[in-house]
């Protein structure tokens, strides 16, 4: 295990050079950012100004080495249209990201397994069919439907919770709820087909065919059996909303990293671009380490 | 997993804090876009300037809807000839930081707005093409020498937000320290930010105490938001919102849009062509359909409470068969009236826009026009609109939305029809003497130099397609006694706001 | 190989025959079938047969309701925000909507499938590869992606299809690679190993249809998170542009009516959530009938034969 956590991070930490990198120069290729930041009537002295006093003058490959050197020592560099340092902005942000991701998907994975194994335990039953269908349905609809016909439902005309921003725990109650729902589908999908598989398998009839008339360690078996690809389904569930949930962060006005990084993008905010994408990476990278692990303390067979 | 659980519950937990109840003598806002920064020498920006400009710092002049420049900071002004203005300063006005205002911190806000630090949106917008001079006569008194001369300058004085010479001249502030009758108290980045009264305001004391500004950028949700009580005050919310006329004031908001037309280019520079462009356009059809009603059809570049604005031109009349006409004479000229022409307009650039351009579009195919559209979002739009123009040789139309809402042409004609403007899509040595001589004159002849040169552009040249000037809604919690104006679009002066 | 397939035909009643007796006989799946049928005729002929209503602008009929019985059929479902007639644009948009859809969910799973095998199958050297370039592709927002692609490639249809493609290359690679490292320690496949079975055959015949039932489960939805992610694009100006219309696009069109006209982006969202049903459930149904297990049992008699 040590050697893989090892062998692990050195290659992640070759990935993340690489990933820096490749974004530094495929950033820089959509056009420069001066005339987005001045008045449209701003004259050529005005533009000249600006494009030296951030650097834009310079040759590529010496922005990069400028970049890189401020890097070595933790600098990302200073966010032009928000005038603080990037990192500062993109952690401040990261941390709501990071709690609404943990919230929804805790409460996605407990869900989503409990109903996908239920719904995998009668095929083609009652109850199959219903979660199957509303579980579907979730996953496809539009998410700012959901958002926008629960804000007007539950805040305006019910007035139950708040309809957007921050500072309470009602706060949290419906983009938790939009963000859950996608994920959720999918996950009781992908659960309902694995268990039916594991359900199916030789070594489950074995069991019964033992005696074992104890459904729950039937259950327990198969299902972890059954987890490897619903893992990894959670996974990139997670990393999706690690990398931001923009819908659910510009309609309730959540100040997530998602919508950060969309504006960083649009308006050419290269430093913002950078540090945000290199503190998702991380997370991602992170999870994934963690996810490579639980594998194989589920499947003690696997081995890297 | 207890563990988790509880660890989860602590984070909620600590990010609680007591639930916003709409208390008397506090408004909260809501905007339709975070602020990038709170520094006031980017107050020119729409977004900044309505948190900042005359709530937490005040400029010389101001320019009051219906009444004209009015006094603020300076008390009074007048043209020393040669290009000099002296300003009287207002006596016993100080900063929230304690320090009085003198005729230092003017330099110093000047100065600091042309800085060789960073750009200030203000500077950069309106300070360009001359050169300040300042000279201290005393504490109180101060004389700024333009080179060369403005006529308006007491009207450019309405942009500058005033800064104490304490401030930082190298960076941006973050905690903007001014003479208005607010202070700055908090900005937490991604949820609010909050002003206070001041108790020791120059002024009369505001009746609103406290004010908080809140960021949501659907505008569904900014006016669900007024709708459930949370916020008082939603500007610029879509017209498809404004659904209840209690509480939604529609109000000019001095954009105009329009076509910009590259006139050197073929078809294009056949002044037939672009005259069936204006003709082929059913203006009216839009009002009160995809645009709101009190939406006004535009034969000029500014608003029409703008000086010299030119009431006695009258829109092009729809009309296909003279348009199709046009086309046919222009074509029998060996004109290549069916040339592609490019379409490009800017996505997100107001309300229905995309839903506007596919309207423009068909509308000139019906006069036989082989028009493509192509929406772009706005780094991409800005190589079309501003010069050196992208054309590869293609004629191409750009869509675009002026704001002016200075109350004076000069601040868009130069830029939108001098041969040298960055937006000008027209050559015409005769126009350059036209904008040149208006924007030295002063007075009433200032005025009617602006009108001809409007109808110059509108009849002779026809240079662009002009559609409309536009409207804005901004919806008002019934407990309020306020009305937007067509400054809301740049301001909110919060001590202007009272409880009904 | 070709051979065993022919003797199978040969034998059993007529192989179509049979899926439509197998069809009939759960009626979801029957139904799904008809819709997605209904799907691909419109994405087929409705193009060339409503082309001019669909773009039949009427601004004063702008946002007409729908169940407007007393106008043109095509208005049933009422009009857009330019009073063209949604019933008719839904089906026009067909066309552009599953060409992106099939086109981007089909590569992704392509690719990320093979990559997957061969890193669950290959040295470790080239399972490291791969896998920190699935990190990377996992980390790179989708819209950073869409700019770039947007400023260096002229925007097409294809264009789209590739950005889209490749954000949701992670997830299958990610998956099937998962389920190789379980099921190459199965019994079957290292049976067939010790038989001297080739890589290739291996992973081919015994491990992806293992593995393809969950991937298709994900394909399924993510058909609908493509039409739904193209829309999103589609405000930088890449892909689809109006006049041209997708699902998504008209979804998104719809948004800021959605508490006045709900009609605008509820009928295109619709159609999105039917189609990707339809998918699952038929998906499903072809679980059973070919479930990989029996299957594996099934060949191996007629592997004796070839």
């Amino acid at each position: 295990m040590k050697s893989f956590l090892g062998k692990r991070a050195i290659a992640s930490a070759i990935s993340l050079i690489g990933l820096i990198i490749l974004v530094f120069f495929l950033s820089r290729l959509t056009g420069d950012p001066t005339n987005l930041y001045l008045p449209v009537d701003a004259s050529q002295e005005s533009r000249d100004r600006f494009r030296e006093i951030h650097g834009l003058n310079d040759p590529l490959i010496v922005q990069f080495f400028h970049y890189m050197s401020d890097l070595v020592q933790f600098d990302f560099g200073m966010s032009i249209r928000r005038a603080e340092p990037a990192l500062d902005a993109v952690l401040r942000a990261f941390v709501w990201t990071l709690q609404l991701a943990i919230i929804t998907m805790t409460l996605v994975t407990g869900s989503a397994i409990v109903l996908g194994s239920l719904a995998a335990y009668h095929v083609g039953g009652f109850f199959d069919r219903i979660a199957t269908f509303c579980s579907l349905i979730g996953a496809s609809a539009p998410d700012f439907w959901i958002a926008i016909v629960a804000i007007v439902v539950f805040s305006v005309h019910l007035g139950w919770v708040p309809t957007s921003g921050t500072g309470t725990v009602l706060h949290w109650i419906l983009p938790i709820g939009v963000l859950f729902i996608r994920p959720f589908g999918l996950i009781v999908q992908v659960v309902r087909g694995s268990m039916i598989t594991a359900l199916s398998s030789a070594y489950v009839k074995t069991a019964r065919a033992k005696g074992v008339r104890n459904r729950p360690i039937i259950f327990v078996h198969a299902l972890r059996n059954a987890m490897l690809p619903v893992i990894t389904v959670i996974g990139d569930q997670a990393a999706s909303l690690l990398n931001g949930a923009v819908v659910v962060e510009t309609i309730f006005g959540f100040p997530g990293v998602g919508k950060l990084m969309i504006d960083s993008i649009l308006q050419r905010d290269f430093a913002v671009v950078m540090a945000a994408i290199f503190v998702t990476a991380v997370a991602i990278f992170v999870m994934n380490i963690l996810i490579d692990i639980l594998y194989a303390v589920l499947d003690p067979r696997i081995r890297y | 997993m207890p563990l988790k659980i509880s660890r989860i519950s602590a984070t909620l937990l600590a990010t609680t804090i007591a639930g916003q109840v709409l208390a008397q003598e506090s408004v909260t806002v809501v905007l339709s876009e975070e602020l990038e920064n709170v520094e006031p020498c980017m107050a020119a920006k729409s977004n900044i300037g309505r948190v900042i400009l005359q709530n937490v710092s005040e400029t010389l002049t101001e320019l009051v809807p219906g009444a004209g420049l009015q006094p603020r900071l300076a008390t009074s002004w007048e043209d020393m000839g040669g290009g000099t203005w002296r300003f009287t300063l207002r006596d016993g006005v100080t900063f929230s930081d304690g320090t009085a205002l003198d005729a230092a911190d003017i330099v110093f806000s000047l100065e600091r707005n042309k800085s060789d630090k960073f750009v200030c949106e203000t500077g950069a917008k309106y300070y360009g093409g001359f050169e300040l001079t300042t000279d201290i006569v005393d504490d109180l008194t101060i004389d700024i020498t333009s080179d060369p001369a403005q006529p308006i300058l007491p009207l450019l004085m309405s942009t500058l937000a005033v800064l104490p010479s304490e401030s930082n001249p190298d960076a941006f502030v973050d905690q903007p320290v001014g003479t208005g009758p607010y202070t700055f108290d908090e900005y937490a980045r991604g949820q609010y930010i909050k002003l206070s009264a001041r108790d020791d305001y120059w002024g009369d004391a505001p009746t609103v105490q406290d004010a908080t500004y809140v960021f949501r950028s659907e505008s569904a949700v900014r006016a669900a938001m007024v709708e459930a009580g949370e916020a008082d005050i939603a500007p610029n919310i879509a017209l498809q919102d404004a659904t209840n006329p209690e509480t939604d004031y529609s109000y000019p908001n001095s954009e105009t849009v329009y076509m910009r037309i590259d006139n050197s280019t073929a078809p294009l520079d056949d002044v037939r062509v672009r005259q069936a462009l204006n003709y082929a356009v059913d203006r009216e059809a839009f009002i009160g359909t995809i645009l709101a009603d009190g939406t006004l059809q535009a034969t000029g570049m500014t608003p029409p409470s703008t000086i010299g604005y030119n009431h006695d031109l009258s829109p092009y009349p729809y009309d296909l068969d003279k348009s199709k006409e046009l086309l046919a004479a222009a074509a029998a000229d060996g004109v290549p009236v069916d040339a592609e022409i490019t379409l490009i307009g800017r996505l997100e650039n107001f309300a229905n826009v995309t839903e506007t351009m596919e309207a423009l579009t068909s509308m000139w195919q019906e006069a036989g026009l082989n028009i493509k559209l192509q929406m772009v979002e706005t780094a991409e739009w800005n190589e079309y609109y501003s010069k050196p123009f992208v054309t590869d040789g293609r004629p191409i139309m750009v869509e675009a939305m002026h704001d002016n809402a200075n109350g004076d042409p000069v601040f868009s004609m130069f830029n939108k029809y001098g041969s040298e403007g960055v937006q000008s899509g027209v050559a015409d040595p005769k126009l350059d003497e036209m904008i040149a001589t208006a924007t030295a004159a002063t007075g009433d002849e200032r005025q009617g130099l602006w009108e001809e040169t409007f109808a110059y552009v509108f009849n002779d040249i026809v240079a662009d397609v002009f559609l409309w000037h536009m409207v804005g809604f901004t919806r008002v919690n019934e407990r309020l006694d306020f009305e937007p104006s067509i400054k809301t679009n740049s301001e909110l002066q919060l001590s202007q706001i009272e409880f009904k | 190989m070709a051979l065993s397939e022919q003797t199978f035909v040969a034998d059993a009643p007529p192989a179509w025959v049979s899926i439509l007796r197998m069809l009939w006989r759960d009626k979801f799946a029957f139904c799904a079938a008809v819709f997605l049928l209904v799907v691909i005729l419109c994405a087929l002929f409705g193009p060339t047969l409503l082309e001019d209503i669909a773009t039949k602008q009427n601004l004063r009929g702008r946002n007409a309701a729908p169940f407007d019985f007393s106008l043109h059929w095509t208005m049933w479902l009422g009009g857009d925000a330019l009073g063209r007639p949604l019933f008719a644009r839904i089906i026009v948009a067909a066309r552009n909507t599953m060409f992106i859809a099939t086109g981007a969910v089909i590569c992704s799973m392509a690719i990320g499938t093979t990559l997957g095998l061969i890193a669950g199958y290959s040295s470790r050297m080239a399972s490291q590869i791969i896998m920190r370039l699935a990190d990377v592709i996992m980390s790179f927002p989708s819209l950073l992606l869409a700019v770039i692609v947007l400023y260096m490639l002229a925007p097409s249809v294809g264009n789209l299809i590739v950005v889209l493609a490749i954000t949701r290359i992670p997830v299958y690679l990610r998956t099937s690679r998962a389920e190789v490292l379980e099921v190459r320690e199965r019994m079957f496949v290292q049976a067939a190993q010790v038989m001297g079975a080739s890589t290739n055959r291996i992973v081919f015949r015994h491990i992806l249809p293992v593995v393809f039932p969950t991937l298709v489960t994900i394909a399924t939805l993510d058909f609908a998170f493509v039409m739904l992610a193209e829309s999103s694009l589609s405000f930088l100006g890449i892909g689809i542009q109006p006049p041209e219309i997708t699902w998504g696009l008209m979804v998104s069109q719809g948004r800021p009516y959605l508490t006045t006209a709900w009609w605008l982006s509820f009928w295109p969202g619709l159609a999105i959530i039917l189609t990707t049903l339809s998918l699952n459930l038929l998906s499903n149904w072809m679980r059973t009938a070919l479930d990989p297990v029996q299957r594996w049992r099934l060949e191996t008699p007629r592997q004796k034969n070839a």
